[in-house]
């Protein structure tokens, strides 16, 4: 039904667009274009013109992954999802833990913006957050960051590290109470990804303070 | 093997659907106008559908043939050009949406497309036949009465009685249809020019399609065009104005009448024609043949200028003092008659001369020998005139007895340009050939009449209720010459009510998509194209009209009920919901304009009238054309043009953009 629909509308635009040039003088001939099937047009220099060939995004090409960023991005969604119900998920490699496979879904889908760079430059580009947030299922980086960590001056860093410090522990002193007392295993695989992700962070602090 | 191209219903949708964009937006009375430039650089704004149409440069053979249709539908009705375009493609969408769902699977068909051509050329035909024989029944049942009769007395609201309302006047008609040709800032003061012509023409016991159609005819001879005035400045002036100037100075005759001579051949007998042998009379003089011969040749020149003295005499015995020549006289002529006071205009075109000699009385001349009393016209007065940069003849003519009551006038035209002037002159002509359509008895053919007297109950298509008055119900349901109907629409919703009842009344056994209530409810769908898109620029508007005319339809199913009682005391019909009370001849809806009650007067003082027959011609004409459309099959491409139907347009004076090659 959207179909038919969208073969209406694309025809209406057709014949909206070549209404306006028979208007400017354009002549309509009497053959069609071997393409697409459309009424041909002739201006004033005898140059034939296809309306809906060179002016409308073609009916066709725009479901082909290699001419169109939107039909590639779908067909990556696609295969991620495909993948994510079969195999175990391409998890963070800080993950150690035992396997989440349905839970860790921190594979974060690439957002359009970011990959039509990607088509264009070939590198991923999700900066990791400096702090994991505290929801649950934590969107912990899995890619590479672009940014070079860092390192302001050693004065200014102390109390920042420390507060940092502070804001990890108190979570994994949270997780780890959680997680006694959790009956889940779903939720206790999660709490388990936290604790692994807080003790690296940990460690990395611990590193730039040195 | 010429090459051929097989057409699909998506080519014809795609031709059709194209030019209806290019008229759409110029559509209606909100519609906007289109702007014509010339490579020379004049620039002409017109919003008339014929004008733009045959200004595209059109090389698709079914897009030409549409507007050949369009073009000869308007030469008869002069208006209606744009909502053509709009019927046929929405007529068209809904046959291919029709005929895509359910393609007539009872055929073995190569493709689907064979199938749904096949579908839809059916489907053509059966509306074409619908419409030949029910509609214009469907039509005066569910149309006419919200309509009325415009008599052909009252013309302007002056002359209205009192009991009439204001509003239902031939000014009014003209008014609208002026409007949506050439603008709201005009229209009241082109109606009223036209109609005091209309007004002066009229011969008191003749029909007025008599009137209108000779007007129509003699419209070229009948209005001068100006250039370079305001178009307030355009009036009528008595008489007839002859389009050349005097060839030989008009003396000042101050005595009466004017006596003149309609001339169709040369005075002066021709000498020698090419491919002529003149032999001259031969004598036994042999050594004197040389100079005999030669005197012959004087001789025979010197008769022929005697010859030409006597006619001139003549003429001038019979106190001739104007001729007015279909033909190039020679200069003897002009020097004889110049000589013996008379002036002569040339080259006077064939519609003037007829029309003269209509109005004068006068036989024109076809043998210069015989010039009797009958071949004189007597005039009032024939003097030069001067209009814009031109100097024309102006006669005007005795009253004689039989056109006692008309006073022959011509049209000053005025317009700032020459293609405005001239779009001013069409729309003249077209509203002229509006009204003599809408006043035309519309004949009834054979076959329908035999059908309406034999079967005055037909039970496929109405409720046989026993309360009917059998006796004659449809005997008279005709179109009435002069109905008309409040514009806005108003016309397309009434049919489209009245389709849509007429189908679910119809017999339910038939229930393919080729049964007649299918085809009438196809068709109801695609009448409601033409008031969408008249308020296109508000939905609210369209819904709003719509919601109002339904249920004023429900409140008023018998509009002339209360009349029909207190007139004839007879048991009205008590449908529920039908306006099927049957129709005394014409008398009823006469009686519309002093009896409607207020509410239907507030209904019909909307903006506007316009004309039921044109409506009906204009149905009948774009179900024509779908079905011719829908049976083309192939297109072969030839390599020399058969005909060339460009120069033929070449008329129009804007048609310069049209000059392409004819390969």
């Amino acid at each position: 039904m959207k179909v038919i629909q969208a073969r209406r509308e694309r025809q209406d635009k057709i014949s909206k667009l070549m209404g306006d040039y028979l208007l400017k003088g354009y002549k309509m001939l009497g053959e069609c274009c071997d393409v697409c099937g459309t009424i041909l047009l002739q201006d004033k220099q005898k140059k034939n013109y296809c309306v809906s060939c060179q002016e409308l995004d073609s009916d066709v090409d725009k479901d082909n992954p290699a001419l169109n960023a939107q039909a590639a991005l779908s067909q990556v969604r696609e295969r991620q999802l495909a993948a994510q119900s079969t195999a175990p998920s391409q998890a963070p490699e800080m993950n150690e833990g035992p396997s989440s496979s349905q839970a860790s879904v921190s594979v974060p889908l690439p957002r359009p913006e970011h990959c039509e760079g990607a088509a264009a430059g070939g590198r991923a580009l999700l900066p990791p957050p400096a702090v994991p947030s505290p929801s649950p299922p934590a969107p912990t980086p899995t890619l590479a960051p672009t940014r070079p960590p860092v390192i302001p001056q050693t004065a200014g860093l102390q109390p920042v590290l420390q507060e940092a410090e502070e804001a990890i522990l108190t979570k994994l002193r949270w997780a780890t109470n959680q997680l006694q007392s959790s009956a889940s295993l779903e939720s206790s695989i999660q709490l388990c990804s936290l604790i692994a992700s807080c003790a690296n962070s940990l460690r990395s602090l611990k590193e730039l303070s040195q | 093997m010429l090459p051929m191209e097989h057409l699909h219903l998506e080519h014809v949708l795609q031709t059709v659907c194209v030019l209806e964009s290019v008229v759409l937006r110029s559509f209606g009375p909100e519609g906007g106008q289109v702007l014509f430039t010339r490579d020379t650089g004049q620039a002409m704004l017109s919003r008339s559908g014929t004008r733009i149409l045959t200004a595209l440069r059109l090389e698709h053979p079914l897009a030409r043939m549409v507007v050949e249709c369009v073009l000869k539908h308007s030469t008869v009705t002069g208006d209606g050009s744009k909502t053509f375009i709009l019927l046929l493609a929405s007529l068209l969408r809904m046959i291919q949406k029709t005929a895509c769902k359910e393609p007539n699977v009872s055929h073995t068909y190569n493709s689907r497309e064979t199938a749904e051509a096949s579908t839809a050329r059916h489907l053509a035909d059966k509306m074409l036949a619908f419409a030949l024989e029910e509609l214009d029944d469907i039509i005066a049942m569910g149309v006419v009465p919200y309509g009325c009769c415009l008599s052909w007395e009252d013309f302007t609201a002056k002359t209205q009685l009192p009991t009439c309302p204001i509003n239902h006047c031939v000014q009014k008609l003209l008014a609208s249809f002026f409007h949506s040709r050439l603008g709201r800032t005009h229209c009241d003061f082109i109606s009223n020019l036209t109609c005091e012509m209309l007004t002066h023409w009229k011969f008191k016991s003749d029909l007025p399609s008599s009137l209108l159609q000779f007007v129509n005819d003699n419209f070229s001879a009948l209005h001068t065009p100006v250039s370079g005035f305001p178009i307030s400045c355009s009036r009528l002036i008595e008489g007839q104005v002859i389009h050349r100037d005097f060839a030989t100075p008009c003396p000042q005759a101050d005595h009466q009448p004017v006596k003149a001579v309609v001339v169709t051949g040369c005075l002066q007998p021709k000498l020698l024609s090419a491919g002529e042998v003149l032999v001259l009379g031969s004598g036994e003089q042999g050594r004197e043949e040389n100079s005999r011969k030669e005197s012959s040749i004087v001789q025979f020149t010197a008769w022929a200028e005697r010859s030409l003295e006597c006619v001139i005499a003549k003429l001038q015995s019979l106190g001739v003092s104007v001729l007015l020549s279909a033909v190039k006289q020679s200069a003897a002529v002009l020097a004889l008659a110049a000589q013996a006071d008379m002036c002569i205009v040339e080259c006077v075109s064939e519609d003037e001369l007829s029309l003269f000699a209509q109005l004068s009385g006068a036989t024109p001349v076809s043998d210069c020998w015989m010039i009797e009393p009958e071949h004189v016209a007597a005039l009032t007065f024939c003097r030069p005139i001067l209009l814009g940069a031109h100097r024309y003849v102006h006669v005007a003519f005795h009253d004689s007895e039989e056109r006692i009551t008309v006073k022959p006038c011509s049209l000053v035209i005025c317009g700032p340009g020459e293609g405005q002037t001239d779009q001013y002159a069409c729309a003249f002509q077209d509203a002229i050939r509006m009204l003599l359509s809408t006043w035309e008895p519309i004949d009834i053919t054979a076959t329908t009449a035999s059908k309406k007297t034999l079967q005055p109950n037909k039970s496929t298509c109405l409720h046989v209720d026993n309360q009917i008055v059998k006796a004659s119900p449809f005997q008279q349901c005709v179109l009435e010459p002069g109905c008309v109907i409040p514009a806005g629409g108003t016309f397309e919703f009434l049919l489209n009510h009245a389709l849509l009842q007429h189908g679910s009344s119809c017999s339910i056994s038939d229930d393919t998509i080729m049964g007649a209530p299918a085809v009438s409810q196809l068709f109801a769908n695609a009448l409601l194209s033409v008031p969408r898109n008249i308020y296109f620029y508000s939905l609210r508007r369209f819904l709003q009209t719509q919601t109002r005319l339904l249920s004023f339809i429900q409140n008023h199913s018998h509009p002339f009920s209360h009349v029909y009682k207190q007139e004839h005391n007879t048991i009205v019909v008590q449908g529920r919901g039908k306006s099927e009370c049957p129709l005394e001849e014409g008398k009823l809806i006469n009686h519309c304009c002093g009896e409607t009650d207020v509410s239907s007067q507030v209904f019909m003082s909307d903006s506007g009238l316009e004309s039921v027959s044109c409506k009906y011609q204009l149905l009948v004409a774009v179900l024509q054309c779908v079905s011719s459309l829908l049976h083309v099959d192939t297109v072969l491409h030839t390599h020399t043009a058969l005909h060339t139907p460009s120069r033929r347009l070449a008329d129009i004076s804007w048609e310069g953009t049209e000059d392409e090659a004819e390969d």
